[in-house]
């Protein structure tokens, strides 16, 4: 077994060009590229169910001259890993900033929600570095007021970025807190009433981490989503979970209520799992919605737009 | 891989193998291939599959024997014995046989017990758990916070030990986490504290310089025992990340967090397989009980689906 699977592709190496592809040749095909996706950290259920895409639109068709079964159920797979990778909506949320500045007094508010220690408060300050970088004014709402020590994590990261923007000379930020213990939606509220009082760009609002089993902590989304109404809410998954990233990924998005879903998904810790980046492919594919950013180390600069060509080739390789 | 399709699918080999009305050496063989099969799709250990399938063999044959000679009287006892031989030996699976004897700190003498792991694992708040763990049973702990690079690391440490009353020591000015951990170690040694835990920042094979550090800090406080904290929910990366940490930082035992989440701990059996090294505590919530010892037992009955599991464990 162990053999066959570290050669996913090795075996029908023979040019069969233009040959009509057989149900038997597909399957073998189908169940190497099934392996060699779970190796990647693409959960069975998403595997299964992109082969069958692959097995839907090739049975019966025919190979391109001078290739082989092999290489055509790659070709069919790495476009329907891209498929499932694009959005079907833009998402210039510079632009997004932009333009609600604009038009109202109320600062553009972006959240980050996701299980524990997935990295939502890392990220979120690199997304306040990056808007800085763009010469917003930024607040930063300490709004996990359960886990020890998490205000001051946000505390240190705004002393940073303060320290950073002087000496770049663009941006403004500030941290909104007030300790621990409260209604994490109310502060939420306050922070934003205390940002358009102060004509901040956006607010960034930072969650306590949850498990997407536990229902009371997953049912307080609700109250937060409808209170703070976010703009933008981000659900921080990481490239190191595996299959439960499926129903990580469709517990928050359902926990908002019926009206409102998650915007996007920031895909952290890129930077530990090599070629493993299977759990984007999971989170996508479970919710239609797209990875806006990846996550690619600790710093403030460790922070991407996803490339859906570094993705895929790697998803492939 | 996926845990919850791998306890699915032995379940379902025990179970075909148990419905049927003879049990014979073939209805065996076919029951044992398919969950070696299984556990070899799920990246558990080659050599491993190959000891559990001689295993069960071995200790089924006798009965197996007996049965076909008295032709079937014995059906549903040897069904009784198939399912729990392969139960148990699941459990030896996850239980690992590290060649040392299992480290237990003991009172007076100053023990040190280091953390290491990736990324948010949940090494900090394990920590706070171990010492209250051990100061409930009578042993004087300390925590030493030597991890210098998260924002808000110590502050974490500290707010997590003044809750549950245990002394710490930390540096917010202090950049060198080898010497914070050397200098913590040293004052509770001074001071005879039985049990000194020392917390490290979260780290991952790509980044060779935090391995490094590792090892120096190893080297810094000298610790008794090594623990690496994994996160239950973690997929294939498991088994290259827990094994590069076994040959940085020899860890003696894992401490396997968020198991009250819904992951079933799917890359712990390849960790464990991986690096032949036992999981002594699971983390089963955020608050500092939320800690127990961990039981192989409890952690195959979850694998395989099975809430009562006394239907196996009695006969
Ligand atoms: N290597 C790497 N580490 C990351 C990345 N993003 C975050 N981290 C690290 O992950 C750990 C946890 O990050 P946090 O931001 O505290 O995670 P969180 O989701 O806010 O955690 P809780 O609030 O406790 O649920 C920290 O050590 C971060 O430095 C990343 O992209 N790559
Ligand atoms: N549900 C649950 N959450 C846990 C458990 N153990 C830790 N956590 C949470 O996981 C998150 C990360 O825990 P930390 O202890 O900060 O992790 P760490 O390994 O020290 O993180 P770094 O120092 O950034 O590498 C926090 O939100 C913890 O509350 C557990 O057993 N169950
Ligand atoms: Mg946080
Ligand atoms: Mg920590």
């Amino acid at each position: 077994v162990a053999s066959a699977a570290s050669s996913s592709f090795g075996f029908l190496r023979n040019f069969l060009g233009g040959k009509t592809i057989s149900p038997e040749d597909l399957q073998k095909a189908l169940a190497a590229m099934e392996n060699h996706l779970m190796k990647k950290n693409v959960a069975k259920e998403v595997a299964e169910h992109l082969c069958s895409t692959v097995d839907k639109s090739l049975v019966g068709s025919k190979t391109q001259n001078w290739t082989t079964v092999e290489a055509t159920v790659r070709t069919a797979m790495t476009d329907a890993l891209r498929r499932i990778l694009t959005p079907n909506t833009s998402l210039d949320l510079l632009h997004e900033v932009q333009a609600a500045r604009k038009s109202r007094q109320r600062p553009y508010v972006i959240s980050v929600v996701g299980v524990n220690g997935v990295g939502k408060s890392t990220n979120l300050s690199k997304i306040g570095f990056w808007l800085l970088q763009n010469k917003y004014k930024v607040l930063i709402a300490a709004c996990d007021t359960f886990r020890s020590g998490a205000v001051e994590q946000l505390k240190v990261h705004v002393r940073r970025l303060q320290e950073l923007t002087q000496r770049l000379g663009t941006g403004e930020v500030q941290i909104f807190d007030e300790g621990y213990g409260k209604d994490a939606a109310v502060i939420a509220q306050r922070a934003i009433e205390y940002g358009q009082r102060n004509e901040f760009d956006v607010v960034l609002i930072d969650t306590a981490g949850r498990r997407h089993n536990d229902d009371r902590l997953m049912s307080s989304l609700e109250k937060f989503g409808q209170l703070a109404n976010p703009d933008k809410i981000i659900m921080v998954g990481e490239a190191l979970v595996g299959t439960d990233s499926v129903q990580q990924a469709r517990n928050f998005n359902a926990a908002f209520g019926a009206n409102r879903n998650l915007d996007f998904f920031l895909i952290s810790k890129c930077d530990t799992v090599g070629d493993m980046i299977g759990s984007m492919v999971n989170m996508t594919y479970s919710t239609g919605i797209p990875v806006l950013f990846v996550g690619v180390g600790q710093n403030y600069t460790d922070l991407r737009t996803l490339s859906i060509d570094w993705a895929v080739n790697l998803l492939m390789s | 891989m996926v845990l919850a399709d791998l306890g699915r699918r032995i379940n379902a080999a025990v179970n075909s193998l148990t419905s049927q009305s003879v049990v014979d050496q073939t209805a065996l063989d076919a029951m044992l291939k398919e969950i070696c099969t299984a556990l070899l799709e799920s990246d558990v250990n080659v050599r491993l599959v190959g000891q559990l399938r001689n295993s069960i063999r071995a200790k089924v044959a006798s009965a197996l024997n007996k049965e076909e000679k008295e032709s079937g009287s014995n059906a549903n006892a040897i069904k009784r014995l198939v399912q729990k031989t392969v139960f148990d030996e699941l459990c030896e699976l996850v239980e690992a046989h590290p060649t040392d004897e299992q480290f237990k700190p003991k009172k007076g003498r100053s023990n040190v017990i280091m953390f290491v792991g990736l990324q948010g694992a949940g090494k900090t708040t394990s920590c706070t758990k171990l010492a209250v763990y051990y100061q409930r049973r009578g042993l004087r702990v300390g925590l030493v916070c030597a991890d210098t690079f998260r924002a808000g690391a110590f502050d974490q440490l500290k707010q997590n030990a003044t809750k549950a009353k245990i002394p710490y020591y930390g540096s917010y000015t202090e950049p060198d986490p080898v010497k914070v951990s050397r200098d913590g170690v040293e004052k509770f040694k001074k001071e005879k504290f039985d049990l000194i835990i020392v917390d490290t920042s979260g780290r991952h094979r790509q980044e060779q310089e935090l391995f490094a550090e590792m090892v120096q800090i190893g080297e810094a406080v000298k610790p008794d025992q090594t623990l690496m904290v994994l996160d239950a929910s973690i997929g294939q990366a498991a088994e290259q990340q827990s094994k590069a940490f076994k040959e940085a930082s020899n860890f003696g035992a894992i401490v396997l967090t968020k198991m009250d989440g819904h992951a079933k701990g799917g890359g712990a059996i390849s960790a464990v397989a991986a690096t032949n090294t036992p999981i002594a505590f699971i983390g089963t919530g955020e608050h500092v009980h939320d800690f127990e010892t961990f039981s192989p037992k409890q952690f195959v009955s979850k694998l395989l689906g099975i809430g009562d599991i006394q239907g196996l464990m009695e006969h």
